[in-house]
């Protein structure tokens, strides 16, 4: 298969780096940024927790106990985790994704201690993690958002006023909500009070802050998300987009690159804003523009501000390891590609295989993998943190691999990752790969016909997200 | 070790304060808060409707639409002295105010710039008692901060049947023009816009200014053509004694000559624009701005209204820092005071805070004692602190709810008096920027150790619960009444009559007392610059550090590296 000419990993080879990286993070992820570490000659140092640290994916690496099994005493303890990098003399964190990964706080911790929290600056995180400061640099960026206010609503007039320009039906959100609370959705404008004063008292009770605003509700929609890197120098690339419309209950089963739902100008259009919005905010390192797609216009919801885990996908279309140029732009370095070296080439897919039980609702199966024998071959890529013999702990989320593969077009990937599936076996725990199976097979998905709200192949299931 | 090493700082709201108690203490200061915008608005409408319909039949716009204009777009201005004068009557039954001049903090091309805005909505912007005073303040705190000064002159003269009260006196008008020298000296850039009448005072204001436009309907006079002999007859005016015609262009007075109000500002901000930029983003030194992690608004809610209730003062620093992170100097000595490093808008600043509720007490182990209280560690560590501050330039935060200085004869044996002489002396010879926020009760020489007003704080800003007294009522009660009290200040007599004149007696000492307090009474007089709500004391702050750091060269600013901050921190620090 035809690949950018360079491996990056040879020209970033000669740069020197960070001596030591600690990685805070565990699974699946440590083991994924340890990879790109060990190939570029630095040192990963992991951080584990007391359930995690004989863990096979810690062998042979450097390990720090950083606390006990439960994650806000481990994972998410921020003053325990810069203290375990400093005492393991490491130069850098990597927060890889979830976790700490998204706050800001950690970041400025991390740097006020002498220690490069490889991600965007502290405060542009914070900016784009906030909803209404987000939209605003977003705009001001030239891309388009989901119709609404451009910041917290006055009162309910305004929130009248906006919904009328708009159109209905809107949604009505906590500036500082979070987990669906404080949202509010009206059909109609004899709706609008009701939900305005619902909102805005689930808020203030939940949040201590009733701050709303508004948007128009899209219901369906396809999810799209645009993969972008930025160094200290106010470059910024993007590396095409990612589907994640296959998803159960706002969880992504399957990502593809590129989107078979979204038109070549509105694709090129966006791109290209994406680029110049992550430069105009001052982004540094990888991110992601999450977008839905609604009657061919992407409409921006939010920036992931950190390596995502369905960056395979990426990886396996443009030949850039994302973790080596989120290294090497968090040492000061500018990134080694400019947008004409990016070359995205043929079409991937990933599967989320998750230690879950579809027969019972898809709850989490922790236990002991008896067996364990992933897919090999042509186009095929497992990226994983399990062994045989490896015990699935209870404390975390149940992923046990995902699947990438890649081929000339959409038809072969989907065929190379059928043939995976099957080829994968995975015994002592229940997995998700027979309903990836499913959703790859169904016409559905072949034919592209499915939004955020139904998953291809399968019956409607209540509670699917919408958007 | 050269980092600043913060840690997290607070808890969330819920773990904080259970819910009914926040609503409630949240309804009670709201309400209070609803006064003070009611207040405001009262004061931004200056004389009302009437007086701002004439000034704009005269195709001019209102003092405060000026600094509308000149603002950047979506910045907001903070304002000072806005209660100058509030609730005095002038002449009889005249009210002024705003003192009849509006004077902010003003963002201009991403400069903060002080502007004095003459109110032309209150008797065409004429010079009240205080009026001196107020501009003169803000003139100060433009030279602590090196910030570009803006003039918009609109002022028909002193007002005249006070002219005793604002006239002669040290801080009298005449001292509004020494200010100006002394900006002009220390090279602050002054940049004025006449708008209209400009009547003796107002005409010298802007001449000092390095840049002076003028609108084709304003003149500058010495004295206007009602005073000039043949006036009348001859029909010459003030704007042919002293407009653009002539200052512009004969007697060079001014440099240039605009067609409106509109354009004036486009051309001030212009100016502004060519002015050197701020230094502010270079002082970040990388960082950004970020909004505490909880929530500033939360302080309405966290804060008791009843100065005897106790809070959590870390709850109160949590809400003012950026991402909620601190760095405690000397945590474990005088534990009543906190004192430490936070950043505010991505800027360093030194904070200092009155813990309240129990502390243990070194001198007596196993006893506690109660905290807003100045004790002798408390003091030697803020003093130490307000001076490692002052060597590193490190503006300097202080976040009063003392209720003043321990007493008793261990305390007088242990030497208060000099161990607060040095604090004093330490505060009045600091040249860092120092801000004081009365977050509460400020009472007594507590007030002056913790940089209160008289020790010259660059603003003093006052929350809606702030009481400024030397000793709160009931206090100054038992001292006015102690030869009639006992040991526990219970009162001695038997006989019902005299015991019910010394309790009204009492009652009335403290009424006094408690009045004297409102914090409006203190923004009246010029005791305190400016009443905040609590959920924007964090954009005061913001701002106000952001100031501190805008003008470079002026003032030392050290690098994290080479702070004594380190020092106390290698000689204090925890373990």
């Amino acid at each position: 298969m035809p690949r950018p000419a360079a491996a990056p990993e040879a020209r970033l080879a000669t740069a020197p780096l960070f001596h030591r990286v600690f990685v805070a993070n565990r699974g699946e992820v440590a083991a994924r940024v340890a990879r790109t570490c060990e190939a570029l000659g630095v040192t990963p140092v992991l951080a584990a927790s007391v359930a995690d640290r004989d863990a096979g994916y810690t062998r042979g690496r450097e390990v720090c106990c950083v606390g006990p099994a439960r994650a806000a005493g481990s994972y998410l303890h921020m003053e325990a985790l810069v203290q375990a990098a400093l005492q393991t003399r490491c130069t850098a964190v990597h927060p890889g994704w979830g976790f700490l990964s998204e706050n800001p706080v950690f970041a400025a911790l991390c740097e006020s201690h002498g220690l490069t929290f490889i991600g965007p600056p502290a405060h542009v995180m914070r900016m784009m993690g906030k909803k209404t400061s987000a939209r605003k640099a977003m705009k001001a960026a030239g891309l388009s958002l989901i119709p609404g206010s451009d910041g917290v609503l006055e009162d309910l007039e305004e929130a009248r006023r906006i919904a009328d320009e708009v159109g209905f039906p809107v949604l009505l959100k906590a500036e500082s909500g979070g987990g669906g609370r404080g949202m509010r959705v009206a059909r109609d404008a004899g709706e609008l009070a009701d939900a305005y004063n619902d909102a805005q008292a689930e808020a203030r009770a939940a949040f201590g802050d009733d701050r709303l605003y508004l948007e128009r509700l899209i219901e369906g929609g396809r999810h799209v998300e645009i993969q972008v890197l930025g160094d200290r120098f106010g470059h910024a690339i993007h590396l095409g987009e990612r589907d994640c419309t296959v998803q159960r209950n706002h969880q992504k089963l399957i990502e593809e690159s590129p989107s078979p739902a979204l038109g070549p100008e509105e694709r090129a259009r966006t791109l290209a804003a994406a680029a110049r919005a992550a430069a105009a905010i001052g982004y540094v390192g990888a991110g992601t523009m999450e977008f839905l797609l609604d009657h061919g216009v992407l409409r921006f919801m939010e920036m992931n501000t950190r390596l995502q885990v369905e960056h395979c996908v990426t990886e396996a279309r443009a030949g850039v390891d994302l973790v080596a140029e989120q290294l090497r732009v968090a040492a000061g370095h500018r990134l080694s590609l400019r947008q004409d070296d990016i070359t995205l080439v043929g079409h991937a897919i990933e599967c989320r295989i998750n230690a879950e039980d579809p027969s019972q609702g898809f709850r989490p199966a922790p236990g002991r993998i008896t067996r364990w024998r992933p897919p090999t071959g042509e186009g095929v890529r497992v990226d994983t943190h399990v062994e045989e013999g490896y015990v699935v702990p209870p404390h975390y989320d149940s992923l046990l691999c995902k699947l990438i593969t890649h081929g000339e077009d959409r038809e072969q990937a989907r065929a190379r990752m059928l043939a995976a599936l099957d080829a994968f076996v995975c015994e002592g725990v229940p997995t998700t790969a027979s309903l990836h199976a499913a959703i790859l097979s169904s016409r559905a998905f072949i034919d592209g016909d499915y939004d955020t709200r139904t998953i291809p192949g399968m019956p409607v299931l209540k509670g699917s997200s919408g958007s | 070790m050269a980092h600043v090493p913060f840690v997290p700082l607070g808890a969330p709201r819920e773990q904080v304060a259970d819910d009914r108690t926040f609503h409630e203490q949240r309804e009670e200061l709201l309400a209070r808060e609803e006064t003070l915008r009611a207040r405001r608005a009262e004061v931004f409408a200056g004389w009302g409707e009437k007086y701002v319909a004439r000034v704009h039949a005269k195709g001019k716009m209102t003092a405060r639409e000026r600094i509308e204009r000149l603002k950047d777009p979506g910045a907001r201005i903070f304002e000072v002295g806005t209660f100058v004068n509030h609730g005095l009557t002038f002449g009889g039954k005249l009210t002024s105010p705003a003192a009849g001049v509006v004077t902010a903090f003003v963002p201009i091309h991403g400069r903060y710039c002080m502007v004095i805005a003459n109110d032309n909505t209150v008797a065409s912007g004429s010079w009240w008692p205080q009026t001196p005073e107020k501009i003169e303040r803000a003139q100060q705190m433009a030279l602590r901060l090196r910030l570009p000064t803006i003039y918009l002159v609109d002022c028909s003269g002193l007002f005249l049947p006070e002219q005793s009260r604002a006239f002669p006196g040290a801080t009298g008008a005449g001292h509004i023009f020494k200010m100006n020298s002394l900006l002009s000296a220390h090279g602050v850039p002054q940049l004025a816009g006449v708008f209209g009448d400009c009547i003796a005072g107002g005409g010298y204001m802007p001449i000092i200014s390095d840049r002076v436009y003028m609108t084709e309907q304003a003149y500058m006079v010495i004295a206007g053509a009602a005073l000039i002999k043949g006036a009348k007859s001859t029909k010459i005016t003030s704007l042919d004694i002293g407009g653009p015609e002539v200052h512009v262009h004969q007697s060079g007075c001014a440099d240039a000559r605009v067609p409106d109000d509109e354009t004036l500002l486009v051309e001030l901000r212009r100016e502004v624009a060519r002015l050197p930029g701020s230094a502010i983003e270079f002082y970040r030194g990388g960082r950004g701005a970020a909004p505490p992690v909880h929530p500033p608004r939360e302080l309405a809610g966290l804060l008791p209204v009843d100065h005897r209730q106790t809070y959590d003062a870390t709850q109160v620093l949590a809400r003012l820092t950026d991402h909620s992170l601190f760095w405690e100097l000397m945590p474990d000595r005088g534990r009543e005071m906190i004192c430490g490093i936070g950043t505010l808008g991505g800027l360093y600043a030194g904070f200092i805070i009155n813990r309240q509720g129990l502390v243990d007490d070194p001198d007596h182990p196993g006893r506690r004692r109660p905290g807003g209280t100045l004790y002798r560690d408390g003091i030697a560590k803020i003093s130490t602190f307000s001076r490692a501050c002052d060597s590193d330039g490190i503006p300097l935060f202080w976040l009063q709810d003392i209720s003043g200085f321990d007493i008793g004869a261990e305390a007088e044996r242990q030497g208060l008096l000099a161990y607060g002489s040095n604090l004093i002396y330490t505060n009045s010879t600091n040249t860092t920027p120092m801000f004081t926020v009365l977050l509460r009760k400020c009472s007594g020489a507590g007030y002056y150790a913790m940089a209160g007003m008289p020790y010259d704080p660059v603003v003093q800003l006052s929350t809606t619960i702030s009481r400024l007294s030397v000793m709160e009522g009931r206090t100054l009660a038992i001292a006015t009444y102690n030869t009639r009290l006992d040991d526990n200040f219970e009162i001695v007599s038997r006989d019902p009559e005299e015991r019910r004149s010394i309790e009204e007696g009492m009652a009335a000492v403290s009424r006094r007392i408690e009045a004297d307090m409102d914090p409006y009474v203190a923004a009246r007089q010029m005791d305190t610059d400016e009443i905040v709500e609590l959920g924007e004391l964090r954009d005061y702050l913001q701002a106000l550090c952001e100031m501190a750091y805008q003008a470079p060269g002026h003032r030392r600013i050290k690098n994290p590296r080479i702070w004594t901050m380190h020092d106390l921190q290698a000689l204090f620090g925890a373990g």
